[in-house]
């Protein structure tokens, strides 16, 4: 019997399947492309090639896009990041004190005493110290984002580069290049820009202890690795499975739940790969804040709504399920 | 005479004040609608771009009642307090509208001190003679007012079931359900109680503001200092919840000073700004509260061995 843990982020949808020991028998990273729905089907086509739908016990999501996920897939549980990332590093290395995590579009700082969330802290609303920073300047430099790490190893003098806004750093590192600078220091400064960014943002006045992990899509990144342990003087472990454990966090919670509750799991099953998913906004017109309402449809049958302030919409939903 | 009073920033302390006052002149009091996604629009479209989000709005206030009124009130309100400031955007927020908005009808323009009746009469005197000239009706309608107001409860107290946090930040955030995203009812949701700055007593503030080296001079930063440090040293709260406009320059002085205090007492910043999709509010709110439960529990389940035992009785 496995648990599946389902994290629906802004750039990648991670999938895992955990078995009772708690060990990662299955992962898969895949790209969100902005289509959340798409990608889930995507992993479960590959997931229902190996496994069955009886072998699933429990479902938990997570991720900027776990509600939608978990109408989709029929999850026993939704949480959010934080605890999911906290749960799965616990998890792996349980006197870990402090994690780091840079995703997509979020990054945070989670601080663990005693195996448990004492404080954290996400970026504001600025994404110039999370991946999709890098990703957009590997995108610019052409340079696959894979190998953006190398490169900043390879530096010896990292440039210099304002990481404070996105934009701003995007003019400075033209500038830079424009004066002939050699494109592995470049990269190396980039780097340096985002952890000198993340340290006095994110995890500004927050006291970083050692044991450190560093952990979401970005640690697969050595150059960030390396700006970190520099910046931070003291050793950073990245977990074998950095890049989805926020789903490992998510399977675990929701084994968790269905053994409390002591019930079977809600998982529509793997079959989902192939139903047809669409997804239709519209604008309310029941009152004058005009929400932008998304409705979910599986198979031409309103399965869930978003969006609604008032939650008009999404109590007609719940309302038919629970009928 | 038809007289327009729009729905923001200091309005929700003050508008009994307004609305009585005028009403009891004669004048035929509109106010502009709740906050809401149009009116959003409108005033981040007219407003300049450098203001705060709660001033953008009140722009757009402005904008939906202009054509329906020939009196606008834009108060430009320089103290709510003796020898205090507030934030100098009230100071020039007659001006700053006049820029930015084209077409207005007459505004009044006056400066206005809350904290002193003399001062308010005198703005109410000024004010009062465009729509009548008896100074024996603005004196009775002045008092009405004043009397009005008096009446007017601000804050939330909210006593939760487990746990209680203190809902920070300036109260034209706290009372606009748009700008916020719902906070309040999305804490009740989660059987959070909730209490705010309004319900520290003024003694237990100044306890706190003593150990300061200077005593603050803006209100907000007083108030919302000295309550947080009161809640927190008379373990009140489980924690602290600030919403703040992004590029609040006040904000950014306050949050850091309850910060130093509270050190690391669970405190959550959010960040609001034109942004509609609840998804980053939402997570952080959860977050917050699973990590306040987490905490409460943990402490709970101490030995007197200083050992944890919570690891033990659930694995997370």
């Amino acid at each position: 019997m496995y648990t599946l843990g389902v994290d629906v982020g802004s750039v990648s949808t991670n999938m895992v399947l955990v078995d009772y020991s708690g060990r990662v028998v299955e992962k898969h990273y895949i790209r969100t492309k902005g289509r959340p729905m798409e990608a889930v089907q995507a992993g479960f086509a590959m997931l229902r090639e190996k496994y069955h739908d009886r072998q699933i016990m429990a479902v938990g999501a997570t991720g900027s896009g776990r509600a939608i996920a978990a109408i989709q897939i029929g999850a026993d549980i939704v949480k959010n990041e934080i605890t999911a990332h906290a749960v799965a590093s616990i998890s792996t290395m349980p006197d870990v004190k402090t994690i780091l995590e840079i995703g997509g579009q979020d990054s945070k700082i989670i601080i663990i005493r005693n195996g448990v969330v004492t404080d954290f802290a996400m970026n504001t609303v600025c994404a110039a110290g999370t991946g999709s920073f890098l990703d957009r300047q590997a995108e610019r430099l052409d340079i696959p984002i894979e190998e953006f790490g190398e490169f900043a190893l390879k530096a010896t003098v990292p440039v210099r580069i304002a990481g404070r806004c996105a934009v701003f750093a995007e003019s400075d590192m033209i500038h830079k290049q424009q004066l002939g600078y050699n494109t592995c220091d470049i990269i190396g400064g980039l780097c340096d820009a985002l952890v000198r960014n993340y340290l006095s943002n994110v995890a500004k006045g927050k006291e970083i202890l050692p044991a450190v992990i560093f952990q979401g899509g970005v640690a697969a990144n050595r150059g960030i690795h390396r700006a970190f342990e520099t910046a931070l003087q003291m050793p950073i472990t990245i977990p074998q499975h950095h890049e989805v454990m926020g789903a490992i966090g998510a399977a675990i919670l929701a084994r968790e739940k269905i053994q409390q509750e002591d019930r079977t799991t809600k998982f529509k099953g793997f079959s989902v790969s192939t139903s047809a998913f669409q997804s239709k906004s519209f604008i309310c017109n029941g009152c004058t804040n005009q929400c932008e309402v998304v409705s979910v449809m599986e198979n031409q049958k309103a399965v869930g709504f978003f969006g609604d302030r008032c939650e008009k919409w999404r109590n007609k939903v719940s309302a038919r399920a629970l009928n | 005479m038809r007289v327009g009073i729009p729905k923001g920033l200091l309005y929700c302390k003050y508008h009994p004040f307004f609305r009585t006052f005028f009403q009891n002149l004669g004048a035929e009091v509109i106010e502009s609608e709740e906050t809401n996604q149009e009116i959003m629009n409108l005033g981040v479209k007219v407003c300049v771009d450098e203001a705060c989000l709660p001033v953008k709005v009140y722009h757009g206030h402005v904008a939906t009642l202009k054509d329906q009124c020939d009196l606008l009130v834009i108060p430009r309100i320089m103290g709510i307090y003796t020898q205090e400031y507030i934030c100098p955007k009230f100071c020039g927020l007659p001006e700053m509208v006049a820029h930015s908005i084209p077409g207005l009808p007459e505004i009044t323009k006056v400066p206005l001190y809350m904290h002193n009746q003399k001062e308010m009469h005198k703005w109410c005197l000024a004010t009062g003679l465009k729509i009548t000239p008896s100074k024996e009706k603005i004196r009775n309608a002045f008092q009405h007012a004043i009397r009005a107001q008096c009446n007017l409860e601000t804050g939330i107290l909210e006593p939760g079931k487990k746990m209680t946090v203190m809902l920070a930040g300036h109260p034209y955030l706290i009372n606009d359900t748009f700008l916020n995203m719902g906070i309040v009812k999305k804490l009740r949701a989660k059987d959070i109680g909730l209490v705010t700055e309004e319900f520290a007593s003024s003694k237990a503030c100044g306890l706190q503001l003593k150990k300061l080296i200077k005593k603050p001079f803006w209100t907000f930063h007083r108030r919302l200092y000295g309550a947080a440090a009161a809640f927190y040293e008379q373990q009140k709260v489980n924690g602290i919840i600030y919403l703040s406009s992004f590029a609040c320059g006040l904000d950014s002085v306050i949050i850091d000073l309850i910060r130093c205090h509270v050190g690391e007492f669970p405190m959550l910043v959010l960040k609001l700004d034109e942004h509609t999709g609840e998804a980053g509010i939402d997570t952080r709110l959860e977050a917050f509260v699973d990590m306040l439960e987490r905490r409460e529990q943990n402490e709970n389940y101490n030995t007197t061995f200083g050992e944890c035992l919570y690891r033990s009785q659930n694995p997370l």
